[in-house]
C-alpha cells in the first residue's frame, strides 16, 4: 500500500515537473522556434547527444536561410567549445558560445548587468563576453564582472554583461554556465573554424513551422548537395521538441503508474486478508458486540473503519516516501519532479478508496455473522 | 415479564435434524431470580439464547416485556437486546486489550443516544462490583472473578430488565463464585430480574425458582424458599 501510494506521489510529482519543464522548455528557448543541429541527434536518457562532429553546416547556410526561406523571421547561428576561462588567479572550464545579436532575441537571452554586444561588435570580430551567473560566482567570486579583462583560452576579452540566470537546461545543460561571444569573433580568433553547431530560427507563426522546416531542409539539401544522400543535420521544431521531451518521460510515467497500480492492488489484497483475518479471530468479539446490542451496520462500519485506518496508515507513510522519492528523482537523478500537497492528497484518496473497497467483503462478512454463531467461535 | 409458550429448537445439519428443546413454556416475572438446571445437552443454553434473542425458535412465541419478539428485524432485536438485557457469559467475553472501564462502557455506544454521564455512570457500576480500584485496568491483567464482576457490570449499564447469565461461574473458583452469586443476590434483591443457566445445583440453589431440564423439556420447577413442586408449566 505504501509503495503504490509513493508511486503516484511520484507519479502526479513527475507529471508536474514535465509540465513544467515543457512550459519551462517553451519560455526558454524562444517562441515558434526551429533547431537545426549539425549531424544527427540522438536521445540518450532523455537527453540529446550529437553522435559526431560534423562540419557540414556552415555560417552561410545560416544567410541562406535568412535570404530564402519566406517564413522565416530571424536566425541565430551558434558554436560552441568547452574552453578553459581565467580571471586574475582563478580559471575554470566552461562553455563558450559564439552567437549572433540575433541570439539574445531568438533565445529569449536577458542581460542582468552591463550590456549587449552588438552586430558591429560582431562583424569587427571584438573580443567582448557576456557571462553567466554561475561564472560570476565561481571566477569573479561573486564580485561585479562588467569592465573585467577576462582570458578565453589564451585570448583577453571584456566582460561587458551578465546574462539573467535561466538554470538547467531539458538536457541538463547549465545555462548559467556559460560565456557568450560573438561569433564571428568565436570563428576567427578563438576556435578558429569555419563550420558551426546550430542555427536557431524563429518563425513569424506557429502555424508556419512545418512548411518552414519543409523550406529549410530543403535549402540544406540543396547547399549541401546532398541528392540521394540522407540529411547531414537535423531539424527539430518546438512542436516535435517538446512532444520528445514528453515522450521521454513518458516511458519512465507509464512504468511508475504501473507500479502504482500493481501496489496498491497488492495492499489492497493485503488489507482483503488482514481484515478477513480479523474477522476469523474476531467471530467471539463480533458475537459479544452484537450481544450488547451492535446492529450489522455497526459491525460493517467498525470493519470498515479499521480496513481504513489500516489503508491510511499505509497511504501516509507511502505519501512521505513518495516526497523523499520524488525530491530524490530531482535531485540526485536529474528527473524533472515537484512535491505537490495535491499528489499527496491524490495518493491518500487511492489508499482510502483501495480500503474501502477491499474492506467491503471482510466487513460484510463480520455483519453477516449471526450473534449466536460468533459467540460459540472457538 | 418473560413469557415463552411452546418454544421448540431443532438444529439440523447435513439433513439430520436434531431436537434441542421440545415445546417448553414458562413464564418469569419482574423481580424473580430463576436458575435453568441442566445437565450438559439438555437444552438449557439454547433455551437461555433464545430467551436473549440471540437466536431464534423453530417454533413458538416469546414475549419479552410484553413485546413480541417473532416480528422483530434484526436491527429492532438489536435494540431489545441493548435496551432490556444483560448478558454475564461463562468465558466473560471482555475486550481483552480494553480497559475495565471501556469494556462496562460497550453497550452504551451502540444505545440509541450516549449519554453525557455515560463514564460517571460505568464508573458507579463498577464500583457496585466491588472493581472501584481496577477501573483503568486491561481486561487480560484483571483475575477470572474481576473478569467475571467487569463483565457483570457491563450488563448493568444499560439498566436492562433483566440479567441472563450462562454458567457465570463455570470459570471461577468459590472465592469468585460466591462473590459473583453475592452480586447476583443483592441485584435481585433490588428488584432485578435475573434468570441463571447452570449446571451446578448449588449455585441454583440461590435462586427463588429452580427449573430444571430434561431432554429439552421442563421436567421440574421448584420454588426454592418453599422447597416443593410446581407444575406452571
Amino acid at each position: 500500500m505504501a509503495i503504490g501510494v509513493a508511486a503516484v506521489v511520484v507519479m502526479v510529482s513527475m507529471g508536474r515537473g514535465i509540465q513544467k519543464r515543457v512550459l519551462d522548455m517553451i519560455h526558454d528557448m524562444g517562441t515558434n522556434l526551429i533547431v537545426v543541429n549539425a549531424g544527427h541527434i540522438t536521445l540518450v536518457g532523455g537527453r540529446e547527444r550529437q553522435s559526431a562532429i560534423v562540419t557540414t553546416l556552415r555560417p552561410g547556410d545560416s544567410d541562406a536561410i535568412q535570404d530564402h526561406c519566406a517564413f522565416v523571421t530571424e536566425v541565430a547561428p551558434e558554436t560552441s567549445r568547452k574552453m578553459n576561462v581565467q580571471w586574475e588567479s582563478e580559471n575554470l572550464m566552461t562553455d563558450v558560445v559564439g552567437v549572433t545579436p540575433a541570439a539574445f532575441q531568438v533565445r529569449n537571452i536577458k542581460i542582468e548587468m552591463g550590456r549587449y554586444f552588438d552586430s558591429a561588435e560582431n562583424d569587427t570580430a571584438r573580443r567582448v563576453a557576456l557571462v553567466g551567473s554561475v561564472i560570476v560566482e565561481k571566477l569573479f567570486n561573486a564580485e561585479d564582472p562588467v569592465g573585467h579583462r577576462i582570458r578565453i583560452g589564451q585570448a583577453p576579452f571584456e566582460v561587458v554583461g551578465v546574462m539573467k540566470a535561466k538554470g538547467v537546461d531539458a538536457n541538463g545543460v547549465d545555462r548559467d554556465d556559460r560565456i557568450l561571444i560573438p561569433i564571428k569573433t568565436a570563428m576567427r580568433r578563438l576556435v578558429r573554424t569555419t563550420y558551426i553547431q546550430k542555427i536557431h530560427i524563429q518563425v513569424a507563426h506557429s502555424g508556419h513551422l512545418q512548411r518552414a522546416e519543409k523550406e529549410i531542409r530543403e535549402l540544406l539539401r540543396e547547399r549541401h548537395r546532398l541528392w540521394d544522400k540522407p540529411d547531414d543535420f537535423t531539424i527539430q521544431n518546438q512542436a516535435t521538441l517538446v512532444q520528445t521531451e514528453k515522450e521521454s518521460t513518458r516511458t519512465l510515467t507509464l512504468l511508475v503508474a504501473s507500479v502504482a497500480a500493481i501496489s496498491l492492488l497488492v495492499g489492497g489484497i493485503g488489507i482483503l486478508a488482514v481484515m478477513l483475518t480479523a474477522c476469523r479471530e474476531r467471530r467471539r468479539e463480533i458475537g459479544l458486540r452484537r450481544a450488547v446490542g451492535a446492529r450489522r451496520r455497526d459491525i460493517r462500519t467498525q470493519f470498515l473503519l479499521e480496513s481504513l485506518i489500516i489503508a491510511g496508515l499505509g497511504g501516509f507513510f507511502g505519501a512521505a516516501l513518495g516526497m523523499l522519492s520524488a525530491f530524490l528523482a530531482s535531485k540526485v537523478g536529474g528527473w524533472p519532479a515537484i512535491e505537490s500537497w495535491d499528489a499527496i492528497g491524490l495518493g491518500l484518496i487511492l489508499s482510502a478508496i483501495v480500503g474501502l473497497i477491499f474492506g467491503i467483503y471482510p466487513a460484510s462478512k463480520a455483519a453477516a455473522l449471526e450473534p449466536i454463531e460468533a459467540l460459540r467461535a472457538e | 415479564m418473560i413469557k415463552i409458550k411452546n418454544i421448540k429448537k431443532t438444529y439440523t445439519k447435513a439433513s439430520v435434524s436434531t431436537p434441542v428443546l421440545r415445546g417448553i413454556s414458562l413464564s418469569i416475572q419482574r423481580g424473580e431470580y430463576v436458575a435453568i438446571m441442566g445437565t450438559s445437552g439438555t437444552g438449557k443454553s439454547t433455551l437461555m439464547n433464545i430467551l436473549g434473542c440471540l437466536d431464534k425458535p423453530t417454533n413458538g412465541q416469546l414475549e419479552l416485556d410484553g413485546v413480541d419478539v417473532h416480528g422483530l428485524d434484526d436491527d429492532a432485536l438489536s435494540a431489545l437486546r441493548n435496551k432490556k438485557i444483560g448478558f454475564v457469559f461463562q468465558q466473560f467475553f471482555l475486550l481483552e486489550r480494553t480497559t475495565a472501564l471501556d469494556n462496562v462502557l460497550l453497550p452504551l455506544i451502540y444505545a440509541e443516544k450516549y449519554p453525557v454521564d455515560a463514564v460517571k455512570r460505568a464508573k458507579k457500576t463498577l464500583v457496585s462490583v466491588g472493581l472501584e480500584d481496577r477501573m483503568e485496568y486491561l481486561a487480560s491483567e484483571l483475575s477470572g472473578g474481576e473478569q467475571q464482576r467487569v463483565a457483570i457490570a457491563r450488563a448493568l449499564i444499560n439498566d436492562p430488565d433483566v440479567i441472563l447469565a450462562d454458567e457465570p461461574t463455570g470459570n471461577l473458583d468459590s472465592k469468585s463464585t460466591n462473590e459473583v452469586l453475592e452480586i447476583f443476590s443483592r441485584l435481585n434483591q433490588e428488584g432485578r430480574t435475573i434468570v441463571v443457566v447452570t449446571h451446578d445445583r448449588a449455585v441454583a440453589e440461590h435462586a427463588q425458582r429452580i427449573l430444571e431440564l430434561k431432554d429439552g423439556q421442563i421436567i421440574n420447577s421448584v420454588a426454592n424458599s418453599k422447597l416443593k413442586n410446581s407444575s406452571d408449566h
